[in-house]
């Protein structure tokens, strides 16, 4: 730990402006900070002299609810934004866990992908507009506040998931959607032998649920540690496609041979946010997780060969299948963190062996700057380097902490 | 195909490029030889049909290409840095903002043999398809298997996927389904030095596809796509309504939008529109209103009929004074065709048209509708508005005479006049067609210089001698942030 280390939290874009510019020249190294939700995404940094905190730049900017826009301060909380679009029956389908602590920001630069996306759409194609401040201080802004805009290039969408390495977010604009009415939350044990054709019911449903899973251990879920799986389903729509897609989901599942269902009305949101908080729970030291991303038609399976491979390293796993998205979620714990550290690099080896663009999303565990946090870089990463110099060439923003060591 | 959408005269920036004859022998020679004489064009009458877009005329390009996959896209990048020529890509040609016009020379890359389905992948509902793929073609592909590509400009009979990537092109359906980017997967891309790359939006790190959708062409050449299908919709509606002036029906658009309600298209089309359309196609539109909404809502059953009631409350209580229903898939088709022909019906009312193309919040509809009247009237010229209303974005018609040097200058000023007004009222200068030639001084009007230096930062990245469509999105002089007027 350096000495000097120090931390703000400028509280305009011209504070952010000039703290980054005195610290690019002074070659003071900065890392971000937002809520902290993710932090178990990344690698740490390399050096560390200042945190910028986004604690102080939080508010709405503009709620322009008749044109269904909004924007907000980069440190504002998903749960802020959520909670106002609420009231006036919008929403943007962030699906950030812990969505009291996760900021704007922050979810942007992790370009966090929600469960819900394949019906709503990616949370990168609802913002319309941003302002940044690059390393040098320079402050940029991009897009605007209409829905459509063609004048330029994308670049809120290109800091979407840059991980806080091109500059430091802090406003980020963002049309909405009228909010579903009503949202009906599934529950059942989904016993070894159904999982196959239940999954597979699910992803074929008429009436496509906003989100589905099938859920392997994280007993905080529905507050039961049973042996089976267990699949959560979120129906959202209006009364009557509600109706229609209960039923239709009732005999799906009954043809997969699913015992019987538990359907909460009241509080439907909160048990879908329990799972989406799960994605990244972690076991302090005893755990890392893994995020992987085969398409739809190959989550099941590659989540079974998952369990299969640890149960060969003698490591507990536990996984959460997004059915309709096809990612697969993947806590590898053991109850002796020296166990766990014996162990996981052979894993992240074997693992990346057959599913290269694995991420680990969280996980406290000390080896975790040893295992491929990113996955195997892609063959474009010279690229993303040469973009990363021509936007922070002193490498004065969360240096080393995104691919490749960018 | 409409006409052409006129070229405004002397508007052009092309410069003559003259190039001794020995280097242009050499550059034929050396495209031929690496893909073969019939992809190759170099006589006069054979590039004038690649001088322009549906903007614009620029000058003769040194040579066109016809490539056949992306080796050769690979080789020609190779070709042109060797003998200094500027490379611009071309899909149909239909872009509105002269993006595919070649304006110093340089070698116009047109798609025209690389248009097939790669590979489909049903199960995960995504498709990978060569650039020139015309972009109704692949949802006429899928529709079989009850999908289709949601992406529908009013080209879509001729514009390719690769130019609707370049310009993240929108189209009616946009309203509800988003634009071209939402629906880009990942991409094949040939750089500026001839290097092949992809791209994909679920690969770890920096999200390139997002820069290469919308980059027109400059920053890289798309030589193939993956992109998502949907599932057909299980109901679809169709409802025209007419007003007694222009002003009720942009407040109804503003009314249904703020009630939270996106119905899959919004669109309107006034008197001088839907007269036009009407001469030309009987597609079913009254003739006797000032504004029409043409609305559809799509999806499942319930949720369809359901919103039937609440949208015609709304456009009533607006001042909608009828409501129609299309009753059958043929009646809704009919107007549809009546919509995306438009453009080309106006041929009646003048023999030249300018499209301008703006986008303002939403609640501001009817004020800058308003402002295009005043713009229209001030000069002289007629309007006529035909427009992706839900999305607040404007594509005022002006018709006009070429040949008549004044009403060029009208038109022009016209433009100029509705642009700055969407500017105004917190809007952009281009909602869907693209910067371009056309717009590209017009991008200090709403970015500040260092909001342009750093989208030059990825340009520098991509495209550092500026190889690939010079003279387009940035203003002139952009290579040097310091001498933008700003
Ligand atoms: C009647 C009419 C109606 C229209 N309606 C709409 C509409 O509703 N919505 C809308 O958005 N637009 C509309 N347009 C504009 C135009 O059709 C779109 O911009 C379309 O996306 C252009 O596609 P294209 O294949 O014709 O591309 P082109 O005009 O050939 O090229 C457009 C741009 O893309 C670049 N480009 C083309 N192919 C590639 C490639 N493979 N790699 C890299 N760059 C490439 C070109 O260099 C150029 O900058 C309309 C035009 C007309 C004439």
């Amino acid at each position: 730990m350096n000495a000097v280390q120090r931390r703000e939290a400028p509280s305009s874009a011209q504070a952010v402006a000039e703290l980054l510019a005195s610290c690019d020249r002074a070659g003071e190294q900065v890392q971000v900070a937002g809520g902290g939700t993710l932090s178990g995404m990344g690698y740490p940094p390399e050096r560390l002299d200042v945190t910028l905190s986004t604690a102080a730049l939080t508010g709405i900017v503009a709620n322009e609810r008749a044109d269904l826009v909004i924007a907000a301060q980069g440190g504002t909380t998903i749960r802020d934004i959520v909670n106002l679009l609420a009231t006036q029956s919008q929403f943007v389908p962030f699906d950030a866990p812990r969505a009291q602590y996760a900021t704007v920001g922050g979810t942007l630069a992790a370009g966090w992908l929600g469960p819900r996306r394949h019906r709503y759409g990616r949370v990168r194609d609802y913002l319309i507009g941003s302002t940044i401040v690059l390393a040098d201080g320079t402050i940029a802004k991009a897009g605007g506040m209409v829905v459509k805009n063609v004048a330029g290039y994308d670049m809120s969408r290109l800091y979407v998931g840059s991980f806080g390495t091109l500059g430091v977010l802090v406003q980020a604009n963002f049309k909405t959607i009228p909010r579903p009415p009503h949202a009906r939350l599934f529950l059942a044990p989904l016993p070894e032998g159904t999982r196959d054709r239940a999954c597979g019911q699910l992803a074929a449903l008429r009436v496509a649920p906003a989100a589905a899973f099938w859920v392997d251990g994280f007993n905080a879920i529905d507050g039961e540690d049973g042996d089976e799986g267990r699949v959560v389903v979120l129906l959202e729509g209006s009364d009557a496609l509600l109706e229609r897609a209960t039923l239709e989901l009732r005999s799906a599942l009954g043809r997969a041979g699913v015992p019987q269902t538990h359907v909460i009305d009241a509080g439907a949101h909160e048990g879908f946010e329990r799972v989406v908080d799960a994605y990244i729970a972690c076991l302090g030291e005893r755990s890392v997780t893994y995020r992987l991303y085969p398409p739809p038609d190959a989550a099941t399976g590659s989540a079974l060969r998952l369990h299969e491979a640890l149960r060969e390293f003698g490591l507990r796993g536990e996984t959460i299948v997004d059915v309709m998205n096809g990612d697969v979620v993947l806590r590898v714990s053991d109850l002796d963190p020296h166990a766990l550290g014996a162990k996981i690099e052979q894993f992240d080896d074997a693992l990346h062996a057959v599913e290269p663009a694995a991420q680990v999303v969280a996980g406290e565990h000390p080896n975790r700057p040893y295992l491929r946090v990113w996955g195997v870089p892609p063959a474009s990463i010279e690229r993303m380097r040469e973009l990363k110099t021509r936007f922070d060439p002193n490498r004065t923003l969360n240096p080393g902490c995104f691919i490749g060591g960018i | 195909m409409p006409r052409k959408n006129t070229a405004l005269p002397n508007h052009s920036a092309a410069v003559i490029v003259k190039r001794p004859p020995k280097a242009m022998a050499m550059l034929r020679e050396r495209l031929v030889e690496a893909l073969g004489s019939d992809a190759v064009k170099t006589a006069p009458e054979d590039l004038a049909v690649y001088a322009f877009d549906a903007y614009t005329d620029g000058g003769l390009p040194s040579a066109v290409v016809l490539p056949s996959s992306t080796r050769d896209v690979s080789a020609i990048v190779k070709i042109a840095r060797d003998c200094g020529e500027p490379i611009v890509a071309r899909g149909a040609g239909t872009g509105l903002c002269g993006g595919a016009v070649p304006l110093e020379g340089g070698i116009v890359v047109s798609f025209a043999r690389m248009n097939r389905v790669i590979e489909l992948d049903e199960r995960n509902r995504r498709v990978r398809v060569q650039p020139g793929l015309i972009n109704l073609a692949l949802s006429r592909e899928v529709a079989n298997l009850g999908l289709f590509y949601a992406p529908d400009p009013s080209s879509q009979q001729i514009s390719t996927i690769g130019g609707n990537i370049a310009t993240n092109a929108g189209g009616p359906h946009c309203l509800s389904y988003g634009t071209t980017i939402n629906h880009v997967l990942g991409l094949e891309i040939v750089d500026a030095v001839g290097e092949v790359f992809e791209t994909s939006i679920d690969a770890a790190g920096y999200d390139l596809t997002a820069a290469f959708v919308g980059s027109e062409g400059t920053l890289g050449i798309v030589t193939s796509a993956w992109v998502r299908l949907m599932a057909l919709p299980e109901s679809v509606r169709v409802w025209v309504a007419a007003f007694d002036d222009i002003e009720s029906a942009s407040e109804a658009v503003s009314a249904i939008i703020a009630a939270g309600i996106l119905p899959t298209a919004l669109e309107m089309m006034d008197a001088v529109i839907t007269h036009a359309v009407e001469a030309a196609f009987h597609a079913g539109y009254p003739t006797d209103a000032a504004a029409v909404l043409l609305i559809e809502n799509a999806g499942f059953h319930e949720d369809v009929e359901a919103s039937e009631s609440e949208i015609h409350a709304l456009v009533s209580a607006n001042g909608a004074r009828s409501w129609r229903s299309a009753r059958t898939k043929a009646e809704r088709d009919v107007l549809w065709a009546g919509r995306k022909s438009a453009a080309g019906a106006t041929g009646r009312i003048a023999p030249n048209y300018y499209t301008q193309d703006v986008c303002v919040p939403r609640s501001r509809l009817p004020r800058a509708l308003h402002a295009v009247g005043d713009a229209a009237r001030e000069n002289g010229i007629t309007v006529g508005n035909v427009f992706h209303a839900g999305d607040g974005n404007l594509h005022p018609l002006l018709m006009y005479d070429k040949r008549d040097r004044k009403q060029v200058a009208a038109v022009i000023e016209t433009g100029n006049q509705i642009l700055q007004s969407a500017i105004d009222l917190g809007g952009t200068i281009s909602g869907e067609h693209g910067i371009g030639w056309e717009k590209r001084e017009a991008m200090t009007r709403v970015y500040s210089t260092a909001d342009l230096a750093v989208m030059a930062r990825v340009r520098d990245v991509f495209d550092p001698i500026r190889m690939l469509n010079p003279e387009k999105i940035f203003p002139a002089g952009a290579r040097c942030p310091e001498v933008i007027p700003s």
